[in-house]
């Protein structure tokens, strides 16, 4: 179907710099997402070393919400790694859907370009590569804004708690969400996905005692893929 | 370091974050692997053509049928304005309807 080369991918500080600037007006719904965390972190007993901490090395919301739900003594260390595995397992398709295009780039450099990653800056990766860009800083400086955002609003969270207004009043909890019904508008190519995103969005939607809701995007994402190629091959 | 009766031990705490980051970064990285010893082909070229979309779907479908009116006015809003090229204005027409019916 596709048999294009890779592309000479390059990742460069310009790039890098376009990649922050994209990031730069959700930056009020980043910081107010990481301070509802950093109060929720604080209240389950973290103090602003560990909730730093988890925020920096972790750097997936999602998850760490979960992980907050397992903080008690003794840690239940292997279920809280498992769940956030679980959780974040989605992940790989994220990196899976960007890797022909980072193919351009060395080994370790890609390795690096994704160790920031989450969905926002993906859709900036994917955007780029509809865009017919080949620059991968779109990747790394959005991530890396996003991370110093996420960083900042959890420790902003912990020190001042529950003064800080919830984000839901202002419907900035919405803002990932709306960001990515935007994004679905101009992926939309034709009749074509209708079949594979019906099967997408009804797998991933099956009631938790079926499907545990930590596999529901990777479950329903896979399987609405394997539908539209195994459709496509027809 | 003696820890307080009901509190967690610092060093445990260090030790659960990292290894939640290790599982992280591994799921990170496990596209790139996966897709480095999967042979190219046309099945694999064509389920990725259709993972991004299927990917936003599945993170947006659940939310939406989980969720309440407000949700559902906001979805259609910026659907709706997302076809005028504009993300803010239609992310930000969302926001404003969410906020409120929420208010109501």
């Amino acid at each position: 179907v596709d048999a294009a080369p890779p592309p000479h991918t390059t990742l460069t500080r310009a790039g890098m710099a376009q990649g922050a600037r994209e990031v730069l007006p959700a930056a009020p719904a980043v910081v107010m997402m990481a301070a509802a965390f950093g109060i929720a972190a604080g209240q389950a007993g973290l103090g602003v070393t560990l909730a730093a901490l988890m925020s920096g090395v972790v750097f997936a919301g999602a998850s760490q919400f979960v992980a907050l739900g397992l903080w008690h003594a003794p840690l239940p260390l292997l279920p809280m790694w498992v769940a956030t595995f679980a959780v974040n397992s989605r992940f790989m398709l994220l990196g899976a859907a960007v890797s022909r295009w980072l193919s351009g780039l060395g080994v370790a450099r890609r390795a690096l370009a994704v160790a920031l990653l989450t969905e926002v800056n993906w859709v900036q990766a994917v955007r780029a590569e509809q865009r017919g860009e080949t620059d991968a800083g779109v990747l790394v400086g959005g991530g890396l804004l996003l991370w110093t955002l996420w960083l900042a609003g959890t420790v902003t969270g912990v020190l001042v708690g529950p003064a800080i207004p919830n984000p839901a009043r202002f419907g900035l909890d919405l803002v990932l969400v709306l960001f990515f019904v935007n994004v679905l508008v101009d992926t939309w190519k034709g009749p074509g996905d209708l079949l594979p995103w019906a099967v997408a969005g009804a797998i991933a939607s099956l009631p938790p005692s079926i499907l545990p809701l930590q596999w529901s995007v990777l479950a329903g994402a896979v399987a609405g893929s394997l539908v539209g190629a195994w459709r496509d091959g027809r | 370091m003696a820890a307080e009766p009901q509190g967690v031990a610092l060093a445990t705490g260090v030790m659960a974050i990292l290894g939640m980051g290790a599982v992280t970064y591994l799921a990170r990285v496990g596209g790139l692997l996966l897709m480095a010893y999967v042979p190219p082909g046309p099945g694999v070229s064509a389920f990725l053509k259709h993972l991004s979309g299927c990917v936003l779907i599945a993170l947006v479908v659940p939310t939406v049928w989980r969720g309440d009116v407000p949700v559902w006015a906001a979805v259609v809003a910026t659907g709706v304005l997302a076809r005028t090229k504009k993300p803010f204005l239609a992310i930000a027409a969302g926001m404003v309807v969410a906020a409120a019916l929420r208010a109501l």
